[in-house]
């Protein structure tokens, strides 16, 4: 929304700096260990599953590993559980095919993005809440290092105010809010209509026609103007600049687009939440599969009280069960347990498709990592002393998800590590390093907040 | 030690002086003073607090950073410290306004900041002017509804969805720097310009002729047959046609040559219509479609072109181009201020004009339409039914601002309120009647099959009966004002309680101009879930040191609506578990069976302090002492102007922005209230209709 720094400002910063900007030696030493030797065989992709109203740790223990009936596991130290022959908690069992690609990340902290209900930006940016887009989230920060025709594509559903975007879970950075594309139908033809929409090549050459002259006609309306004037109609022609480069390359994966393409038929403009939410998990899976975007983010709800309503499972209203409302449940838990379920089940079935799709000798689904977690931690009122996270793929093996319950020790212990230094771990894994992210937790003094999580790279 | 500061000082205030800035010799001696009394005893060579020194600090040129961190800590009420003498409040006020001076006041950019420029350089000085340099601002959601109606004779075409957002903080949204158009909105623009066209040339082929269906552009048509070459007058009256539905004029002959020229280059691998359908499409992406344009003809200082004045005009009140404004600017008639001021007034008169932008600043400002998005668990013994209360509302301000006396005081002190307001045509009449908007069906017992009535939505403002004739005089000694209707009690509370702290805020902010530094990062900021305590007794932990630096500008303004429950109803006791009844109310085998509940004697006392109006500052009883004594104070009128300034201006204030300020206030007590008068100053003031800095784009002049 804001125009704090169009694309032109940074490649000016880019020029300026590009000396300045040299990575530090740490960063030097760990960005080809994490790049790996062969990485760029295969484009690596990321999915980022943000869903609403918090992800109860419970939900993540698997049989045989203990938890204290109430409050927070009190360990020292990192305490690891191998998967492998144990039995999901039922919440998640759908992941039970992928139990050796899992890990299950317990105890970081996020306690920077303190907030009632939804940490807003804060979730993905490991930083304050309610201060807009203040800096650039993980999947924004991970879509640089990955990629593609469209760098970010990000998919949501409405949240029943008739907002086809949600501007509140992703930024790019300082004030530039990603928007959530939250109608499939929309998501559809933005990645797939150009070529597959039956229109035939005349009507994509006019479009790329009327791209051209559109960024002609805001060049001509931009002389004249500075300053944030200037930047204004800079962001436009650059809207109309990228939308008619990415003509061309659409263009060239033309076959697999239509190969690729989700028949989603009448479901494209469903209003139901769970079809709208198939709808975007499918043209997710599609895009990465047509090779259309490495990075993208699917978020379910999500962004200040916007958890999304699901009538059609009968919980219409997600903020009554936060509120104990059972909706004719024995307890409000079922009502969690029954969307945890849904969600899981849509994420198996995105890790099925990426499966079945080889590449190389192995399949997608090895060079791709699904992040899943809530933008409201660890609950509807989240204490976010711990902020549950599930890690599904391995990213082209540069991370170590063989199927491990990891718990991170408590926020007080020197060895608590936090949300931000996962996502250095996920940029050293890309191939882009950082070695802090987001904004400090002034109340931790006694462990580190930046750098990597050695334990999670392979 | 305090030698270094004295001259400093002094060079800044010479620098000021001869900058013509309003500062005098006086304030410079009092900054300094301030600084020397409240800050250097501990911020000082031998051991600074915080290593932080002030005592070395140079003119503000030089150190503009330590200068304006001291300032925010005064102002914020950081600084001094508890243990330390207070400042009087008169001294702190002009060490901030001092220092702010010398900053030059720039205009923050969000909303929610403008008050960061001191209430009294604003109008405790001789009125400062300035234009502001010229801009560009993005359509607002509703404006670009607006314009899809205007392309389709008022209709939306199907297909047509809303692609831009405003920023989710509460309050005025709208705001001009904020907002250009990204890659994903510009796609969806693409996408309604292609829906657009679409519904406009709508036709079919009947005995080889192409007819248009439903509301098609007649001059479009002639462009839609595939077999027949348009001609060139063809293709430029079609152009015409839609440069003045979208932009509000024809197209200049180059304009007009570059589309067709597009419409060539289309037709080399497409057909005529989908060529012409392009075509029309990209006059509806223009940025002079997309945006406002308020840049006025030429360089230095000068007035808006009358296109630009009309839309300006036009989307101030409303959501489309104004007919009117747009034939009068076709004919050069909006080209003085006295022509425009006709045309605003003009505007505001006519019932018949639509102006949605009255009634929205008033929720933006008050936001009592929140009401709706503040989730509580529904009661079974009464109906909560916020929306009504916010329709009801949106009727008590209309009705106030058609009287138009006193406006601001009514909507603060007003005895009279909709309740449960709806209307049914009477069949007979064919007039609207008023009926009861909500009607809650009795609720009957599962098991014994009994219906027991439940009090509606009248009964949340203190009625057992509705009435027809509206609106309904509030039972006295209960509520008064837009603060105690239903809508803003729950649009300020939370989930289970009240809130007293944003209520506070919100009055400190809207009403007398405070800023209230945000909840730090780290703090947690949770009231304590006692139930057998009363809100006001567990809100006393804000009383610690670290959190009532801040609160202490809050919760005393919020607490006198305790009178009210978060529903929103009038309550003259409150209602808390009684912890030891609540012990003993076990079953034969020891198991509990419930809370009990009693009802305590409920304190609506509140204060106002540091207002910088001292008529204002001192206890207050309760609720409706309070609205009352806010609405009698001058500086709660001239803030009140500050927010409509900046609703109506889509940007903070600034120093050069008095005079429009000072002006519309004298307007605004002159005309006995007049909102319109209030209006029509600040839409014909220098800070609205003129521009300053470099001549805008050629072609857009």
């Amino acid at each position: 929304m804001s125009v704090e720094h169009t694309r032109r400002d940074l490649l000016k910063l880019a020029g300026y700096g590009a000396g300045a900007a040299a990575l530090t030696p740490m960063l030097s030493q760990l960005a080809p260990h994490a790049a790996g030797a062969d990485a760029k065989k295969f484009p690596r992709r990321v999915v980022f599953v943000v869903q609403s109203n918090g992800m109860t740790p419970g939900h993540l223990v698997p049989s045989g590993v203990a938890r204290p009936k109430n409050g927070r596991p009190g360990n020292d130290r990192l305490e690891e559980a191998a998967l492998k022959g144990r039995t999901l908690h039922k919440a998640i069992d759908a992941l039970a095919p992928f139990q050796d690609r899992l890990a299950l990340i317990q105890g970081l902290s996020g306690r920077i993005a303190v907030s009632d209900h939804s940490a807003n930006h804060g979730c993905l940016g490991a930083c304050p809440a309610n201060k807009g887009p203040m800096l650039q989230t993980i999947d924004s920060a991970m879509s640089d290092a990955l990629p593609g025709v469209f760098p970010h594509v990000a998919l949501g559903m409405p949240d029943g105010a008739g907002n086809v975007m949600n501007y509140r879970l992703s930024a790019a950075g300082p004030g530039k809010a990603v928007p959530i594309v939250c109608s499939p139908a929309l998501a559809f033809k933005s990645l797939f209509g150009s070529v597959s929409d039956g229109a035939g090549r005349a009507a994509f050459d006019q479009k790329t026609n009327l791209l051209a002259f559109m960024a002609d006609d805001v060049t001509r309306a931009r002389g004249g103007l500075a300053g944030e004037e200037r930047r204004k109609f800079d962001q436009y022609l650059e809207a109309f600049e990228a939308l008619h480069g990415r003509q061309k390359e659409l263009l060239a994966k033309a076959d697999d687009l239509k190969k690729h393409a989700p028949k989603l038929g009448e479901r494209a403009a469903s209003p139901v939440s769970s079809i709208i939410l198939e709808s975007q998990f499918e043209i997710a899976a599609a895009a990465l599969v047509a090779g259309v975007t490495n990075c993208v983010t699917l978020a379910s709800g999500g962004g200040g009280q916007s958890f999304g309503k699901f009538p059609a499972f009968n919980i219409p209203d997600l903020h009554g069960i936060g509120h104990g409302h059972a909706y004719g449940r024995p307890s409000s838990e079922e009502c969690f347990v029954e969307l945890r379920q849904f969600h899981v089940k849509l994420i198996a079935g995105l890790a099925k498709k990426l499966e079945g799709v080889k590449e190389g000798d192995g399949t997608v689904l090895d060079n791709t990592l699904i992040v899943y977690l809530s933008d409201s931690g660890d609950g509807h009122h989240p204490s976010r002393y711990e902020w549950p996270v599930v890690l599904l793929g391995n990213l082209g093996g540069t991370l170590k998800t063989t199927g491990r319950h990891l718990q991170f020790p408590h926020d007080q212990s020197k060895n608590h590590r936090t949300l931000a230094s996962l996502y250095c771990t996920l940029l050293h894994a890309a191939g882009k390093p950082r070695d802090s992210f987001g904004v400090n937790d002034p109340a931790i003094t006694q462990c580190p907040q930046s750098g990597v999580i050695p334990e999670l790279l392979a | 030690m305090f030698t270094r500061v004295g001259l400093a000082v002094m060079a800044v205030a010479a620098s000021a002086a001869s900058a013509g800035a309003a500062d005098t010799s006086a304030d410079t001696t009092l900054a300094t003073a301030f600084l020397k009394s409240h800050c250097l005893k501990c911020h000082h060579a031998e051991k600074p607090a915080g290593s932080v020194r002030l005592d070395d600090l140079a003119d503000f040129a030089k150190d503009g950073g330590r200068w304006l961190a001291a300032r925010d800590q005064v102002r914020d009420g950081l600084m001094p410290p508890k243990m330390e003498r207070r400042p009087a409040d008169g001294d702190a006020r002009a060490f901030v306004a001092w220092v702010t001076l010398q900053s030059g006041a720039p205009a923050a950019p969000l909303p929610n900041q403008g008050n960061l420029i001191p209430h009294e350089l604003l109008f405790g000085k001789p009125a400062a002017a300035g234009p502001p340099a010229g801009r560009v601002w993005r359509l607002s959601p509703e404006a670009y509804m607006g314009f899809a109606a205007d392309l389709y004779r008022g209709k939306i075409a199907a297909g047509v969805v809303q692609p831009f957002t405003l920023t989710p903080e509460r309050g005025i949204k709208d705001f001009a720097g904020l907002y250009a158009i990204d890659e994903p909105s510009a796609e969806v623009l693409l996408r309604n310009a292609e829906a657009i066209v679409t519904a406009q040339t709508a036709h079919e082929v009947k005995d080889g002729k192409v007819v248009g269906k439903n509301d098609a552009v007649r001059e479009f048509l002639g462009l839609m047959d595939p077999a027949v070459a348009p001609t060139t007058p063809q293709l430029e009256a079609a152009v015409h046609a839609q440069y003045r539905m979208a932009i509000g004029r024809p197209a200049t002959p180059d304009e007009s040559d570059r589309l067709l020229r597009l419409y060539d280059l289309c037709l080399k691998t497409g057909d005529r219509p989908g060529s012409a359908r392009t075509m029309l499409q990209a006059v509806l992406l223009r940025t002079d479609a997309m945006f406002r344009r308020e840049l006025g003809h030429g360089g230095g200082r000068r007035i808006l072109t009358p296109p630009e004045a009309a839309l300006a005009l036009s989307l101030a009140l409303g959501n489309r181009r104004d007919p009117w404004l747009t034939a009068a600017a076709a004919k050069g008639e909006l080209a003085t201020r006295e022509q425009i001021a006709a045309g605003v007034r003009r505007l505001l008169d006519d019932p018949k004009a639509d102006k949605p932008r009255l009634l929205k600043f008033f929720r933006e400002y008050f936001e009592y339409a929140q009401a709706a998005n503040v989730f509580k668990d529904k009661p079974t013994a009464f109906a909560h039914e916020p929306q009504q209360y916010v329709a009801d509302t949106d009727r008590l301000v209309l009705h106030v601002l058609a009287a138009d006396r006193d406006v601001l005081r009514e909507l603060l002190t007003t005895d009279k309120s909709f309740v449960n307001y709806g209307t049914a045509k009477n069949k007979q009449t064919r007039l609207d009647e008023p009926k009861p908007a909500v009607v809650t069906p009795p609720r009957r017992d599962g098991k014994t099959g009994v219906l027991t009535p439940i009090p509606s939505v009248e009964a949340a403002y203190g009625f057992k009966q509705w009435e027809p004739r509206q609106p309904m005089t509030l039972p006295p000694g209960t509520r008064l004002g837009v603060l105690m209707q239903p809508s803003w009690l729950v649009a300020w509370s939370t989930n289970f309680d009240t809130d007293p702290v944003r209520r506070g805020r919100w009055v400190r902010e809207r009403l007398l101009g405070g800023a209230v530094p945000d909840l730090p990062i780290g703090v947690v900021a949770q009231v304590p879930n006692d139930p057998h305590r009363t809100y006001r007794d567990r809100l006393a932990v804000t009383r610690a040191e670290l959190c009532w630096k801040c609160h202490r500008q809050m919760d005393d303004l919020g607490l006198p609506f305790e009178n009210f429950d978060h529903y929103g109803r009038f309550r003259a006791a409150e209602d808390v578990v009684d912890a030891a009844a609540t012990e003993k109310n076990i079953d034969k085998k020891g198991n509990p069976l419930g809370a009990v509940h009693k009802q305590v004697s409920l304190v609506t006392t509140g204060a106002v302090a540091a207002s910088g109006d001292a008529g204002l500052d001192g206890p207050v009883k309760d609720p409706r002492e309070f609205v009352k004594k806010l609405a009698a104070s001058a500086r709660v009128r001239q803030v009140f102007i500050r927010h409509v300034f900046r609703f109506y201006m889509g940007r903070n204030e600034t120093l050069a922005d008095a005079k429009a300020l000072q002006d519309a206030d004298r307007e605004y007590v002159g005309s006995g209230g007049s909102f319109k008068a209030l209006l029509v100053s600040l839409l014909t003031s220098e800070s609205f209709l003129y521009r300053t800095g470099p001549p805008g784009p050629k072609e857009m002049k």
